[in-house]
């Protein structure tokens, strides 16, 4: 069987801070494999039978290429590196276009073409329900177990009301929906493995699509402007070496409510 | 098309001058046959169920009240389900609806995101809304992209703010963890965007009537659904709870969840928690708040031992008041406090359950 993981490369946003003007830093804020991508592949990693092969791929900067590394590491099988300068800006529409694109070129034959929930820099999540229209296929989203028969897959998803479990034809989307705090453990074989692993890149023209298809240019959205946050409230910082005085503040806040 | 030079072009109108001299004899004006006859507002009215019935989500009761200001043309909703449906008829329309679809398809009474994208399509092609508004839940936030890829349409996801310029809607979302707004425009009709729970008020129940027009589809391609189990709900909602003591990472004795219920109990709220407690698996994953839990809008939200990551943070930005105790001053969530106590946050939790 084959399944093609798709990830991304995000800036590590549990590092990112703001400065006294409330504008954000990035510099130096390290770029990481999305947590949620690496918990999809671990899951598939952890399927994986013999004579499987897992695909992994991304769209990105050349610099994605260390997300892919990991990727690789981690023990997936082949890597393929989407990036183009024409690639730059996309939105969800451009993005899931230039995905469905690739797809169809490089890995047609996949039983299954797994995402992760959501990226943690967009934290929106929409990418692989796009790609599974574009597809054609089903989508299963918020799955918290997927599991092999000899005719297909069952995945089990979590609706928080409803716990939902379904048949999985080949050639799904699938969208985890979970994300492991404590990141994954890899085996050494796979680790000292990847060097010899090679990571294939793409570009636009390779996946036949126009110029105006993808991008900035062949987004949908449009963002008119952009400022830092209104979210950070006026905060007032209090110093507590009393508990009871501590308690008293939220007490009084508690009946200022009422 | 608009890369005309100008001058002595007198043989198409499509750079839309309206200088009468430069378009072509006979012509008056200029007809822009782009222009799309988009209009109005599409709401997908999600519901839960509630007992025996259903009732409709709170997300969809503030979006229609939402589109009717929204939008000078009509406002639509589509709702699934049966004959359970029909008891919500007019507090939908007391929202300010003009023209309810109700697809009452026995195949789409359960929830399938193929097919329910599919049917709603095809009911966008037919009512020609210029915008189309979602919740931002579960079922919404998988179920809008679906629909915009097969219209080839934009979407934003998990919009804070929605402002209309005449048909042209302006939405707002936070990106890279709340730290930057944008403004974000759709380039195509319709405009879609799913919204979170808590960015318009809640309109008062209000009964209404209007028309109610059962949509048929009969294309429905079906899933193969093995088994729906409803999850054990401990019957309170943290999305209805004025006050919340939230408890995060920094809460290290199993004893002070205990504790927090009992001050919650005192003060008439609930206790919630962020991931780290779920998965250490003191608390349920139904008081979950955040990304992967529940969004929620208290009038107090009190923090203890909540570091703030994002995905915490957006489940809890819009609540009305903020206070957190951390006993760590660099933590992130004491920019989204209006109060923070450098406090160790098990202290301050026992002081207040002796106090209160």
């Amino acid at each position: 069987m084959r399944f093609a993981v798709a990830v991304k490369q995000v800036p590590d946003t549990m590092e990112m801070s703001v400065d006294e003007n409330g504008s954000l830093v990035r510099a130096g804020v390290p770029a990481i494999l999305n947590p949620y991508d690496e918990y999809a592949l671990s899951k598939v990693l952890g399927m994986r039978g013999e004579g499987d092969e897992v695909v992994v791929f991304t769209m990105g900067p050349p610099q994605a290429r260390q997300a892919l590394t990991r990727c690789l590491e981690m023990g997936a099988d082949r890597a393929y590196l989407l990036t183009d300068r024409d690639f730059a800006g996309a939105d969800v529409w451009a993005t899931a276009r230039t995905l469905t694109a690739f797809i169809m070129r490089f890995v047609p034959d996949a039983d299954l073409y797994v995402f992760g929930r959501q990226a943690i820099d967009g934290d929106t999540g929409q990418v692989p329900f796009e790609v599974a229209a574009q597809l054609g296929v089903q989508q299963f989203a918020y799955v918290e177990s997927l599991s092999s028969s000899e005719d297909g897959f069952t995945a089990v998803q979590d609706y928080g009301d409803v716990s939902m479990t379904c048949r999985v034809p080949r050639g799904s989307v699938v969208s985890f929906g979970a994300v492991d705090p404590n990141g994954t453990l890899f085996s050494i074989s796979d680790y000292l493995s990847a060097g010899s692993k090679t990571v294939e890149e793409v570009d636009r023209v390779s996946i036949g699509l126009g110029l105006y298809s993808v991008g900035l240019r062949g987004s949908m959205t449009k963002i008119v402007s952009t400022k830092t946050s209104s979210g950070a409230r006026r905060n007032r910082k209090v110093e507590i070496t009393d508990p009871a005085k501590g308690a008293g503040f939220i007490i009084s806040e508690l009946e200022a409510m009422r | 098309m608009s890369d005309c030079s100008g001058g002595s072009c007198s043989t198409c109108s499509s750079c839309g001058s309206d200088d009468p001299d430069r378009l072509p004899p006979g012509m008056l004006k200029v007809y822009n046959l782009n222009q799309s006859t988009a209009d109005g507002v599409l709401v997908w009215v999600e519901t839960e169920p509630d007992g025996e019935g259903v009732r409709i989500a709170d997300v969809s009761l503030e979006l229609l009240s939402a589109a009717r200001r929204l939008s000078d043309g009509r406002v639509f909703a589509v709702v699934f389900g049966g004959a359970e449906v029909k008891p919500l008829y007019p507090s939908i329309f007391g929202c300010g609806v003009d023209s309810l679809y109700h697809v009452r398809e026995k195949a789409l009474e359960t929830y399938m995101p193929e097919d329910y994208a599919s049917c709603i399509v095809s009911l966008i092609k037919r009512i020609e809304p210029a915008t189309v508004l979602m919740g931002a839940t579960l079922r919404g936030r998988e179920l809008a992209p679906r629909i915009a890829s097969e219209l080839g349409t934009g979407l934003t996801a998990d919009c804070t703010g929605l402002r209309a310029d005449g048909r042209k809607l302006i939405m707002t979302r936070p990106a890279f963890g709340g730290n930057i707004i944008a403004d974000i425009e759709c380039l195509r009709f319709p405009q879609m965007a799913t919204v979170r729970q808590g960015t318009f008020p809640k309109p008062e129940m209000r009964e209404g009537s209007g028309t109610a027009i059962y949509w048929q589809f009969k294309e429905v391609v079906g899933k193969d659904i093995v088994s729906v189990e409803r999850a054990e709900e401990s019957g309170e909602d943290i999305r209805d709870a004025r006050v919340l003591i939230s408890l995060g990472d920094g809460i290290r004795d199993r004893a002070l969840v205990d504790v927090a219920e009992s001050v919650a109990r005192k003060v008439g709220g609930m206790v919630s928690c962020s991931r780290s407690l779920v998965e250490r698996g003191w608390m349920p994953r139904s008081r979950q708040v955040g990304m992967s839990g529940r969004t929620v809008v208290p009038d107090l939200y009190i923090a203890f031992g909540i570091s703030g990551a994002v995905q915490h943070r957006v489940g809890m930005s819009a609540a009305g008041k903020v206070i957190a105790v951390n006993s760590d001053p660099d933590a992130p969530i004491h920019h989204y406090a209006d109060l923070s106590l450098i406090a160790d946050a098990g202290d301050i939790l026992r002081e207040m359950d002796r106090a209160l």
